[in-house]
């Protein structure tokens, strides 16, 4: 029982570093903006680009320190679509606080209002079983129109 | 009389046809403004017992929206009057068999409960799209403004339009393009 417990391990131990052993990694030093992967027959290739941002030409910098949001002064409202579209990723999940660069109050605040609009069916959803849910295609009171007051977020500067 | 002055006149006296249209409103709140329009109550010779309301038609009742989880949690009584005739719809499923009851029902309960009010809910006329008959249609000679401005979705907004809105972040430069 041993001897097979140490072929398991040993094999194991084998699978994962032939798993580590990729000519990338997906850390800092290397800045990989986008990995694209193929598979042509049997075999799976992996291919990396660095590809300049294509939002930079439209970035608005934030002034004396402060987050994106409070420099900005902008009363966002859940139907601002295309503020909140810029914090969400192409499969529907809200961007962590190590991305946006927000300050702690304005990312739970945007956290909620991307809620409400994916709620009211304004954005689009991640679905559970993964890929994103249409707004119109939904059943019993989901079907219905639905607003939301942003007087009910709880987190906001006094 | 000046023309000015006699205009005024006509307008007060004259029963007005207003035309509302309730896509993506709060029907509880577009009620207290209907109500307004419906009982005649903003012109100067309103009294309870003279008759100076207006018609309204309301079109898109079928596309309100309500507040938050009130689809779930609203509830509508209705009672046959007979032993276990008590019955409890929820707002989700009174749309879905008529589309223009809430709306009904609201500018009702937004009404004091007189003798004139059920005569003053026959001068309002629900439909649940946009087709409304030509003959009534004729009449309307002035549109009540919405409440709420009517929401875009995300994905019917042109690719030219959401080009020009400024980017807040900046993506960092270890960032995976998903």
């Amino acid at each position: 029982m041993a001897a097979l417990y140490r072929v398991l391990n040993y094999l194991g131990k084998n699978v994962v570093l032939t798993a580590q052993n990729r000519n990338i990694s997906l850390s800092a030093v290397t800045r990989i903006k986008e990995i694209i992967q193929k598979k042509e027959g049997n075999t799976l290739t992996f291919e990396a680009v660095i590809k300049p941002d294509p939002y930079e030409g439209r970035f608005l910098k934030p002034k004396n320190g402060a987050c994106a949001i409070c420099s900005s002064g902008l009363d966002i409202k859940h139907t601002d679509v295309l503020i909140l579209s810029q914090f969400v990723t192409s499969e529907g999940n809200i961007l962590p606080r190590r991305i946006t660069g927000l300050c702690e109050t304005q990312q739970k605040r945007i956290s909620s209002l991307i809620l409400m609009a994916q709620y009211a069916g304004l954005m689009l959803r991640r679905s559970p079983k993964g890929g994103l849910l249409h707004p119109l295609q939904k059943r019993k009171w989901k079907k219905f129109n639905s607003y939301y007051d942003e007087k009910t977020i709880k987190a906001r500067y006094k | 009389m000046s023309l000015l002055r006699k205009g005024q006149q006509w307008g007060t006296f004259a029963c007005v046809w207003h035309i509302f249209d309730a896509t993506w409103q709060d029907p509880f709140r577009s009620a207290h403004l209907i109500k307004k329009y419906l009982m005649g109550l903003y012109k100067p010779i309103y009294h309870p017992l003279n008759q100076c309301g207006d018609h309204v038609i309301v079109i898109n009742s079928k596309e309100i929206a309500l507040r938050g989880d009130q689809w779930q949690k609203r509830v509508y009584f209705h009672h046959t009057g007979y032993h276990g005739g008590a019955t409890w719809t929820l707002a989700w499923e009174l749309h879905s068999k008529d589309p223009t009851m809430i709306m009904k029902k609201a500018i009702y309960s937004a009404m004091d409960g007189t003798l004139q009010r059920r005569f003053t809910m026959q001068r309002l006329h629900i439909f649940p799209d946009d087709n409304v008959p030509k003959e009534i249609l004729e009449n309307v000679s002035n549109q009540i403004k919405q409440l709420r401005p009517v929401p875009n979705r995300l994905h019917e907004i042109p690719q030219e339009e959401r080009d020009k809105i400024p980017r807040l972040i900046q993506y960092p430069s270890d960032y995976q393009l998903k």
